[in-house]
């Protein structure tokens, strides 16, 4: 298991693990705003969706078309064992050297 | 589903290029769910738009930032060749900001120039007109022996219509305009008299109720009423129970039949209100075959072409002339497309504006090649390296279109963001007379325009340098930084400099002739003094003037008051201003040279006046006397004419005393010429023909005009004057609006709208073309001193003086000014013609404006040339040659 992940791949395997089974490129894109306030364009929540995919850390499912997606279908994410443990690693590794500091760096 | 809660299709069609298939259609279908479901309705279809295409512009740089490693990246293929190019190139222009400012802001100031005209330009020149099938709609014309084109009257339109077979329908349309009384203010409100053919001709109908029946177009019909959605909205609150009801219009009941749709546009008369039946018949005597006060306009029968509808115009209206012959001494029937006619007037000008924003971009885009080629000649050793890495000349060619690309995109993005801006600038400068301002937009086709530009100024001027980088051996440049200069190259920047400097002249000419026609435009003396003088147009009608004593007296008591006003100097009325687009023409038929064929006499502004019209204008009295209290009903019927028109009906003979009839040449009672005025200009200052006509209001051959106008001369600052005079008018009578308010230094200012403005926006191109290609002089000596410094610093040490480095240098970029400026003065005299209808008092070869701008640019090239000489000259040949 050598996948290092990305910061942006740790928030988003983050927000699928949050929306169980539901997560879809709104959804992600929503559940990253409401809790770091960043605003990622569509195509960055996809392109790092797609790359998870490709590390085989998640897996995905087409919907089904509705008007209102002007006819197109949704896909869907779920976290796959192998996301988990990644994020695990990664959690652990932050913690690891954040460990015994002061984090708010003295700052008010 | 309406089309606002949909996103920008332009843009979603670009997201489909941008975004890769496996997430492409999640993607999308994610936004255009967020787009229905909570943008548009929390920030309105506007701002959606805006967010959306945040999103699209933000989709490539996020999947730039992300290069992913997935099987179809791998290997040699294109997709993966193109995003490590875009990489590449991202990389290498973050490394040079200063380079890339540079390039993107000379690029963006073309394209945007360019986009912001051309989105100005395409809905009145280019896009069709707001009507099913517009390109069937044409207008019909009574042209006259000058080119000029005249109305038709009823019979004549009435003849033409039952004849002709070219038609599916036909209309006539006439001017109305009425006070609307009742529920609030009295308003004053301006429509048209239509037959019940009009909206059929246009393919439009009303939104709520019914078009015209032909009852209702019968003279002594009810009278009914359509509404135009403004109008509905405004006064009636959008209450579509008014349908069926009555509204009082000068003082007569109106029952509203139908409101039309909140699209329509009316372009033949945008201002228009409110529409009624005409209610003519032939045997109307004002529907006769030489009243001109009609306008015509049909729709061509599918399939039938404007030219064989002229052709069977002209046999009908050959057999009216065999058969009413004083009727008919104009030429013939004419149709022209209703586009082209609305726009015949302002095409010349946007054209030629359009032509000068392309010669803009043409310079922007002859500078950034010349900033490129200067660029890939120091990237030699760049090249050299990659080429030694293996990289073939196609790939190296194709990373530079890369980057050429890239700066060309950023260009046009900013290019569109200014265009934004010089849209509202336009729309804010453009002319009264201006057709169909309200479609002037950065809509999709002026971002597909710019779109399209930016690609092709992309590709073109991005493969000239990457051809010339490319076409040595790249080896070669391995060795030390290349000395000497790529032949072809530095010919290539030189020629670009010579085109710069040509077309800057172009443009430089064009605003030169402009800015002198403008000049001896305001040179003109208008005939009558526009300073501190104010005026106000006044209507009158409606139940309580029943005949033309109450209305003069109405008239007349308002005049007492006014000039009784503390602040007035003098006052006087008029039933035509100068300069105001009134046109009021009679005919005049002198009693001692009868023409046989009287329609042929020559027509003149008839100006309905009170006494003392001529004292407040200034209008010089140069034989005879003016009109006096004393030139009343009941009198000898007396009237002033002007110089020209004097000069012109009674040439070599004295006019005081000759007598004339206005209008009608069988009726009506002689006139007496008791004096001889100076000439006013009465269309625009630029236009010849002035004949004039003066007589006292009271003594009017067909009755009293039914609006006037208050000229108001006065010390000090007239628009003070205004609460009182309209106090004045209120106190005579409540119900009579005041419509028009002007000064007349307004109205001059105003009718050069049009010139003035084609004036700015060539000073404007010409200045941004003169910045540009002094930059592009500059840039090219400054390149060029930098590749030569060892060969100046070896002629220093052989003795050259700082004075022969200067002249070196600053006789290299004055060698390619002089052949610029002979190209362009060459260029500007072949196409100064285009212009030509724009100018005014000079030639399209005026030679002190061509000499003129010529100087300028002469100056400027100077300025150019001489820091990079400096620079030069201030080489050391000694660290020079120890370098080596």
């Amino acid at each position: 298991m050598g996948a290092h992940l990305g910061e942006f791949e740790q928030l988003v395997l983050l927000a699928l693990i949050h929306l169980g089974d539901e997560g879809y490129g709104i959804s992600v894109r929503d559940e990253i705003h409401r809790r770091t306030g960043r605003d990622p364009a569509f195509a960055t929540v996809y392109t790092t969706l797609t790359r998870l995919a490709d590390k085989g850390l998640i897996t995905s499912r087409m919907g089904e078309p509705t008007a209102e997606r002007g006819g197109r279908r949704k896909k869907y994410y779920a976290i796959l064992p192998a996301g988990r443990r990644a994020i695990q690693a990664s959690l652990h590794a932050l913690r690891g050297m954040s460990h015994g500091l002061d984090t708010s760096w003295g700052m008010p | 589903m309406n089309a606002d809660s949909a996103p920008p299709a332009l843009a979603s069609w670009l997201l489909t290029r941008i975004l890769p298939e496996d997430f492409r259609e999640a993607c999308l279908g994610d936004l255009e769910e967020r787009f229905r479901n909570e943008i548009v309705p929390a920030r309105g279809a506007a701002a959606a738009r805006r967010w959306y295409w945040g999103e699209v512009l933000r989709a490539p740089i996020a999947l730039l930032q992300s290069p992913r490693p997935s099987p179809r990246f791998a290997g040699d293929s294109s997709v993966s060749l193109l995003a490590a190019d875009l990489h590449f190139a991202t990389r290498t222009l973050r490394r040079r900001p200063a380079f890339t400012t540079l390039v993107v802001l000379i690029l963006g100031l073309g394209i945007g120039a360019t986009t912001a005209i051309f989105s100005a330009v395409y809905p009145i020149l280019f896009a069709s007109l707001p009507y099913p099938d517009a390109s069937r709609i044409t207008m019909i014309w009574e042209s006259t022996k000058d080119g000029g084109r005249d109305n038709v009257g009823f019979t004549t339109w009435r003849e033409l219509t039952d004849l002709s077979r070219s038609f599916e329908a036909t209309a006539a349309v006439g001017g109305f305009s009425g006070t609307m009384t009742g529920r609030s203010e009295p308003e004053q409100l301006v429509g048209q008299k239509v037959t019940e053919s009009f909206f059929r001709v246009l393919g439009v109908s009303p939104a709520i109720g019914r078009g015209f029946s032909h009852e209702e177009d019968r003279p002594g019909a009810a009278r009914v009423v359509i509404l135009s959605d403004a109008l509905w909205r405004r006064r009636f609150g959008g209450d579509s129970s008014i349908v069926g009801r009555d509204i009082t219009i000068d003082g007569n009941p109106f029952a509203v039949v139908g409101i039309m749709p909140a699209s329509f546009v009316n372009v033949l008369n945008p201002a228009a209100q409110l529409y009624t039946p005409l209610r003519y018949d032939v045997s109307l005597p004002y529907a006769c075959r030489g009243c001109h006060h009609l306008r015509a306009v049909a729709r061509l029968r599918a399939g039938v072409t404007t030219t064989a509808a002229a052709r069977e115009l002209e046999g009908i209206y050959a057999t009216m002339r065999r058969d009413h012959p004083t009727d008919y001494a104009g030429v013939t029937l004419l149709p022209v497309r209703l586009q082209d006619d609305i726009t015949r007037a302002v095409r010349p000008a946007l054209l030629a504006v359009l032509a000068a924003a392309a010669l803009v971009l043409l310079i922007a885009c002859a500078n950034v090649t010349n900033l490129l080629l200067g660029r890939a000649a120091q990237r030699r050793g760049e090249f050299a390296l990659r080429a030694a890495l293996g990289a073939s000349r196609g790939r190296v060619m194709r990373q530079l279109l890369t980057e050429s690309l890239l700066l060309s995109g950023l260009g046009g993005a900013l290019g569109v963001a200014l265009a934004v801006f010089g849209v509202r600038g336009l729309v804010a400068l453009s002319p009264a007379m201006m057709p169909r301002v309200d479609a002037i937009a950065l809509n999709s086709s002026a971002l597909g325009f710019a779109l399209a530009i930016s690609l092709a100024v992309g590709v073109i001027f991005g493969l000239v340098p990457a051809w010339h980088a490319t076409r040595r051996n790249l080896h070669q440049g391995t060795g030390a930084g290349s000395r000497r200069t790529a032949g072809g190259a530095s010919f290539t920047r030189g020629a670009l400099v010579i085109s710069e400097v040509a077309l800057a002249l172009l443009l430089l000419v064009g605003s030169g002739l402009l800015l002198r026609s403008m000049r001896e435009v305001l040179n003109v003396d208008p005939g009558f003094d526009a300073e501190q003088l104010l005026t106000v147009q006044i209507q009158s009608g409606g139940q309580r003037m029943p005949d033309d004593a109450t209305t003069w007296r109405f008239f007349e008591q308002v005049l007492t008051r006014v000039r009784a006003l503390p602040g007035v100097t003098s006052a006087a009325l008029t039933s035509q201003l100068p300069l105001s687009n009134d046109f009021d023409g009679y005919g005049i038929h002198s009693e001692k040279h009868p023409n046989p064929n009287p329609s042929e006499d020559p027509s003149a502004f008839r100006y309905g006046v009170s006494a003392g019209y001529l004292e407040t204008m200034r209008i010089p009295l140069l034989r005879g006397r003016t009109l006096t209290p004393q030139d009343v009903a009941g009198q000898p019927e007396v009237v002033v004419i002007n110089q020209s028109f004097a000069k012109r009906v009674f040439p070599g003979e004295d006019a005081i005393g000759q007598r004339v009839r206005v209008g009608d040449p069988a009726k009506g009672p002689w006139r007496t010429i008791v004096g001889i005025v100076g000439d006013v200009k009465q269309v625009s200052l630029a236009a010849e023909r002035s004949d004039a006509l003066y007589q006292p209001e009271v003594q009017s051959p067909y009755g009293a005009d039914g609006a006037m106008t208050l000229v108001v001369r006065g010390g000090g600052d007239v628009n003070a004057l205004l609460p009182a005079i309209r106090q004045a008018v209120a106190e005579v009578d409540r119900d009579q609006p005041v419509i028009r308010v002007a000064t007349m230094a307004a109205l001059l200012h105003a009718s050069e709208a049009q010139r003035r403005f084609a004036l700015v926006l060539f000073e404007g191109f010409a200045l941004v073309a003169l910045i540009l290609a002094a930059a592009g002089i500059y840039g090219v000596l400054s390149g060029m001193v930098t590749e030569r410094i060892r060969e100046i610093g070896v002629r220093s040490a052989l003795g050259a003086s700082r004075r022969d480095i200067l002249s070196l240098i600053v006789g290299a970029g004055m060698r390619l000014t002089g052949i610029g400026l002979t190209v362009g003065l060459v260029a500007s005299v072949l196409l100064s013609r285009t212009i030509a209808s724009m100018l005014f008092g000079i030639t399209a070869t005026d030679l002190p404006t061509y000499l003129g701008v010529a100087l300028v640019l002469f100056a400027v090239a100077i300025a150019a040339c001489w820091l990079p000489a400096r620079r030069a000259a201030r080489i050391d040949p000694v660290t020079t040659l120890r370098a080596d």
